[in-house]
């Protein structure tokens, strides 16, 4: 019994039920749902051991929709009040929700209401990572390197929002469909990019934040209506860059740089998956999305045999039309990096000269450290060290800035020759 | 080989904030536990307790709603193994899953009404 739970069962269970459950008593009462699908994680933890179910997910939901029934019992004998279910569960055929297809759509909608223009942007990841992640607050704090009272805040201001503008527990359907699969996507790549390039945290947290982005992104593309370029091209997005995650860091928990990692060791089955969802985009229409771009310099670095044969111009024009279609400093910053590589050092100059390194936030260590590389190619080897420092002074990460010491003291035997 | 109590006491689990990952890795303790004791042929039986509960006390039969003692010292549930005597009952006892949430096991022997 004990081999037979999967991974994670409960914290993907956790997001089902509640979504489900969502549906049939309505997102008002989400509070009380989210307790009741807690409550039944507690009661399998006391019975499991001495008594395990056959089927643990049918367990799993029974006894979250009796506890659920047994809150709003209590409730409402403690208050008083007349319970209104939103939307009638009399009225649903309630077996039918608890059908597999019928849960992936409960789920789509809480992935489609945690993404509600009324909330920014900030509550939609806290949201997203609690109520469909099944992350606990603490979790959530650990993964994204901030205080479990302001996700806290954050979740309460979203449920207020939730509660108070009557957000409708749906996907929305014509124009706005467009308008909210845009938000899903964005707050899915959030997530992911939080696990994948931030890099504060430790390994394990990182890789359950990929983890859950893709999982999410892949519900999205089970639904025919939602199969949109732009979904498989983040979604290959995220397989490309999934592929690298495990050769990303060594032993010690240091960053290995995409020069220094172990080719053999990426993830081929990720990579064709990547692959087959990419051509599936570009054969829906060839209208390119910002995930087709950046999906493209993902793979583009795979298919390199080694880091010297990076095709480093095809990548310099990918990010040129990332810049074109959506300027920021983070895309200049790339642009400088790979003018770098290409020995246009001067080109690579003038535009981190146009940076604005307070845009950069957390990545202007990033900045300071092509600063200092640009003039170890200059061979002004004070300069490179003065910026590595500056460089040092503003990475977080212990294992990144492992390797801006590495590097460091690199250029300081350079100059000591 | 005798017949010992093993009484888990400590605070609910639900008091305690744990995130479904970690009910899981928790159950994934108590099932390594429960499934090396069988192997063993140690468990006699065991049951976890809903926690609350009644209690019926004096000669006026005074009924009361549990809990009875601090949160802290709930009993949560038990189990009834075989075991040579006590040190082996404390040896069966280390693998308890919860000690790191500051729960403890109280062993007990079942007395045995010899003629």
């Amino acid at each position: 019994m004990n081999e037979k739970i999967i991974d994670h069962l409960f914290r993907h269970q956790f997001g089902k039920m509640v979504s489900v459950l969502t549906r049939i008593f309505g997102l008002e009462h989400i509070e009380l749902i989210e307790d009741a699908v807690q409550d039944t994680f507690i009661k399998a933890l006391k019975v499991w051991p001495n008594n395990a179910p056959e089927n643990t997910e049918a367990w799993l939901m029974t006894a979250a929709k009796n506890r659920t029934l047994d809150l709003f019992r209590k409730y409402k004998s403690d208050s008083n009040k007349h319970i209104k279910f939103a939307s009638g569960p009399a009225s649903l055929n309630l077996s039918e929700l608890f059908l597999d297809h019928e849960i992936d759509d409960s789920q789509l909608r809480m992935i489609f209401t945690a993404c509600h223009p009324l909330l920014d942007n900030k509550e939609q990841i806290a949201f997203a990572l609690k109520t469909i992640g099944g992350f606990s607050i603490p979790e959530i704090g650990t993964a994204l390197m901030i205080k479990p009272e302001t996700i806290k805040k954050r979740l309460q201001r979203s449920r207020k929002k939730i509660r108070q503008e009557h957000i409708s527990f749906s996907i929305p359907i014509g124009k706005e469909l467009n308008d909210r699969l845009q938000r899903v996507l964005e707050v899915m790549y959030l997530i992911f990019n939080e696990g994948f390039h931030s890099s504060k945290q430790e390994i394990l947290v990182r890789k359950d934040l990929c983890g859950e982005a893709i999982r999410l992104v892949k519900l999205i593309l089970k639904k025919p209506s939602l199969r949109q370029p732009d979904v498989y091209a983040l979604f290959a997005l995220m397989c490309f860059h999934s592929a690298r995650l495990d050769s990303k860091i060594n032993e010690n928990n240091e960053i290995i740089d995409i020069r220094n990692q172990d080719r053999s060791q990426w993830y081929y089955p990720l990579i064709a998956l990547g692959n087959e969802a990419m051509n599936k985009a570009l054969a829906i229409d060839q209208n390119l999305s910002i995930y087709h771009y950046e999906a493209a310099i993902a793979s583009e670095h795979l298919r390199a045999a080694s880091f010297v044969a990076t095709n480093w111009s095809i990548i310099l024009e990918w990010y040129l039309k990332i810049y074109k279609s959506n300027p920021s400093s983070v895309a200049l910053l790339n642009i400088a990096i790979v003018n770098l590589q290409l020995g246009k050092t001067e080109t690579a100059l003038e535009t981190l000269q146009d940076i604005d390194v307070s845009q950069l936030a957390q990545r202007s260590y990033l900045f300071y450290g092509a600063f200092a590389e640009y003039y170890f190619i200059k061979k002004e080897y004070d300069l490179a060290i003065r910026d590595i420092d500056k460089a040092l002074d503003h990475v977080q990460n212990n294992s990144e800035k492992e390797y801006l010491k590495n590097k460091k003291q690199q250029y300081i035997r350079n100059s000591l020759d | 080989m005798k017949d010992f109590m093993l009484l888990f006491i400590g605070a609910d689990y639900s008091e305690m904030g744990l995130s479904p990952d970690q009910i899981q890795e928790r159950m994934g303790k108590w099932f390594s536990w429960n499934t090396k004791m069988r192997e063993q042929g140690l468990v006699k039986n065991g049951e976890a307790l809903v926690p609350g509960g009644k209690r019926v006390s004096g000669p006026t039969r005074t009924v009361t709603d549990g809990p009875f003692v601090e949160s802290k010292e709930l009993i949560g549930g038990y189990y009834i193994i075989k075991a040579r005597d006590y040190d082996h009952a404390v040896e069966i006892a280390q693998d308890f899953p919860d000690y790191d949430l500051d729960h403890s096991v109280e062993i007990r022997e079942v007395m045995v009404f010899d003629q």
